[in-house]
């Protein structure tokens, strides 16, 4: 994104909330949600060419984090730190087996991760409401009074989440344009050549993954406040797999590939359920993902004639 | 003693059918050097097939006890013979994972050979979740109870010291050593096994070479499809037929088949028998939660990829870097 499209979105979001009613904003504060777990995908499989089909539950540990960081009555803005550092180290602790283990095989262990996340969840009654769910306590998040907003809670948290999302942005791509992001790059081109050249490859994957799983975190956390009740049966496999779907429809060449993904996540269902086609929109994301796969290499983004240009961004 | 009998037979029940997929698994990691995450899947359309073939139309339209209605059987209903017994119906099942694994390559694998193994991982994670949503959406997400091909009444047990070994046990096992065989000996000892190693290691060189490769890659996804179905309707029979209910299935099976070592038919059958032993020993003999019992195998499978890649019978790969 060049500096006007980003001046003009950012224009945008600003405007929006004094046009649109109350759901359609509730609706985009989600969609930005999605975008900041789409992009925590993006990240890592962009980037690193590792793939985790198990992004889901660093949401889900984002989220149930949150919800009892609060329960504790601390302010949501430490919890929010708190919870995305949680899920930031639960990365650390997956990225491991990347480390030694390659390709597909690190697929299948984050995949069998987003299996068993929905029944550790169940077990963890206390933490997590069992099969019931729970719901989030967030009381005393208030607007501070300058803005006025105490009868609007929905636009303070638009508000907030246009803040994070945008935070996380600006920091991804500054990350990716640095030495470190250069690095990371290195290490997916070619890992020997870069250890070679001194880069430290371990560090690099597990940095990586690292942050891209503490931005699903803070995913889930911004969740957990705008939507306040949870349930572990919503992050199941098939939302890992369709987060994962969904990044790479989008595109995993540019940044912009995440924010089409995210809309492509929420856009896949609705279009589905407005045209009325399909029982599950599952059949629509693998279809998706297929099609992507034969006619556009480098995702919808890569359709764009200004990315198409760019060499193929595939992982050998 | 007697407990601890019964546990083991539990575990042998699930480790055949861990084993079964896990050769599906292997033999396709031969025939092509592929994981494929879409196998539980294909296996779940051959049956939903068979499950189609064995339900009579009237009972489909809404009569008798637990069956839902099952879509599709008013379209093969004119067939000679519909409702089919269980074997043949299990037939039709794995015969239409069969073709539906042909056609999956033909359209999709086959025009991605030339791409990277990212491409063709994120291919088979594609067809994961479409053949999921195609299922859910043909024949809906209700559980359907399916029919046993062995005799599963409560009485049909042999005592051995106490442990119930149920024939439903023994049948599975049966299958699965019958399957060991057959594979072991299309693998090591036919032509077609020998062109898998050449099209795998080298599948430009193994055409000019005169293989057939198309031929053969047919061969190893219609055999891997075709045990995917057989595997899917012991499952079905020993609980229900429910959409998803293979994931799970197929992650053990995976870790199954590299315990043993991708690329060894024997190796994949001793995975299925420790992965189904741990399932039910561990969580029998520890504190450990049992519906949880997924958990001990996964974890051996992910210590054993961090070090020891190779499985315990696989071959060592060496890469040129």
């Amino acid at each position: 994104m060049n500096r006007y499209t980003g001046a003009a979105a950012l224009t945008a979001a600003v405007v929006l909330p004094m046009i649109v009613d109350r759901g359609l904003l509730e609706d985009f504060s989600r969609v930005f949600v999605l975008i900041l777990a789409v992009l925590g995908v993006h990240l890592l499989t962009g980037t690193t060419g590792l793939i985790s089909l198990g992004h889901g539950i660093f949401v889900g540990i984002g989220a149930f984090s949150m919800a009892n960081l609060l329960d504790q009555n601390l302010p949501v803005v430490v919890a929010l730190v708190i919870a995305t550092a949680m899920a930031g180290m639960a990365g650390v602790i997956v990225a491991l087996p990347s480390l030694r283990v390659r390709g597909p095989y690190l697929a299948l262990i984050t995949l069998g991760l987003a299996v068993m996340f929905p029944p550790i969840g169940r077990r963890l009654g206390r933490f997590t409401g069992s099969a019931l769910g729970r719901t989030v306590d967030v009381g005393g998040f208030d607007p501070p009074d300058f803005l006025r907003l105490d009868d609007h809670p929905h636009i303070w948290n638009y508000v907030v989440c246009l803040i994070v999302v945008a935070g996380w942005f600006l920091l991804t791509r500054n990350l990716l344009n640095s030495r470190i992001g250069r690095a990371i790059r290195a290490t997916k081109d070619h890992e020997h050549a870069a250890a070679a050249f001194g880069i430290n490859v371990a560090l690099a994957k597990t940095g990586t993954f690292a942050i891209s799983a503490a931005m699903a975190g803070t995913a889930g956390a911004l969740q957990a406040i705008i939507d306040p009740y949870l349930n572990t049966n919503d992050y199941d496999w098939t939302f890992s797999l369709k987060l994962y779907t969904s990044a790479v429809i989008g595109g995993l060449g540019s940044l912009l590939g995440a924010v089409v993904g995210a809309v492509i996540y929420v856009g896949l269902p609705w279009l589905n359920e407005f045209l009325g086609l399909l029982d599950s929109p599952s059949l629509a994301f693998g279809l998706g993902l297929l099609i992507v796969i034969m006619v556009a290499p480098n995702g919808v983004v890569g359709l764009l004639p200004r990315f198409s240009k760019k060499p193929n961004s595939e992982t050998s | 003693m007697d407990l601890f009998l019964q546990r083991c037979f539990d575990g042998l029940f699930n480790g055949a059918i861990y084993a079964s997929l896990a050769l599906a698994l292997v033999m396709l990691f031969r025939a092509t050097g592929l994981l494929n995450f879409a196998l539980g899947e294909i296996g779940m359309v051959g049956g939903y097939t068979s499950l189609v073939m064995l339900t009579p139309a009237a009972a489909a339209a809404g009569g008798g006890g637990f069956v839902f209605p099952v879509a599709g059987t008013s379209l093969v209903s004119w067939l000679p013979g519909h409702p089919y017994p269980v074997v043949v119906a299990i037939g039709f099942g794995v015969i239409a994972s069969a073709l539906l694994g042909v056609l999956l390559q033909r359209l999709v694998l086959y025009r991605l050979r030339n791409r990277s193994d990212f491409v063709k991982v994120n291919a088979t994670i594609a067809l994961l979740l479409a053949l999921a949503g195609l299922v859910t959406e043909v024949w809906g997400g209700l559980s359907q109870r399916y029919p046993s091909v062995f005799p599963d009444d409560p009485g049909d047990y042999i005592d051995v010291f106490g442990g119930r070994l149920r024939y439903t046990t023994l049948g599975a096992w049966a299958v699965q050593l019958a399957l060991l065989l057959l594979l072991g000996a299309l693998i090591n000892r036919t032509k077609t096994g020998l062109a898998f190693r050449a099209i795998t290691s080298n599948a430009e060189a193994a055409s000019l070479m005169g293989i057939p490769v198309q031929r053969t890659l047919a061969i190893g996804w219609a055999v891997s499809c075709g045990i995917g179905a057989l595997a899917v309707s012991i499952v079905a029979a020993s609980t229900i037929l429910r959409p998803g209910m293979m994931v799970t299935v197929l992650i053990l099976a995976f870790a199954a088949a590299t315990i043993g070592g991708l690329d060894s038919p024997k190796g994949a059958v001793m995975g299925g028998v420790i992965v189904g032993l741990t399932q039910s020993l561990v969580p029998g003999y520890t504190p450990f939660p049992s519906e949880l019992a997924v958990v001990p195998p996964f974890l051996a499978m992910t210590i054993l990829l961090m070090f020891r890649p190779t499985g315990l019978f696989g071959t060592a790969r060496v890469v040129r870097v």
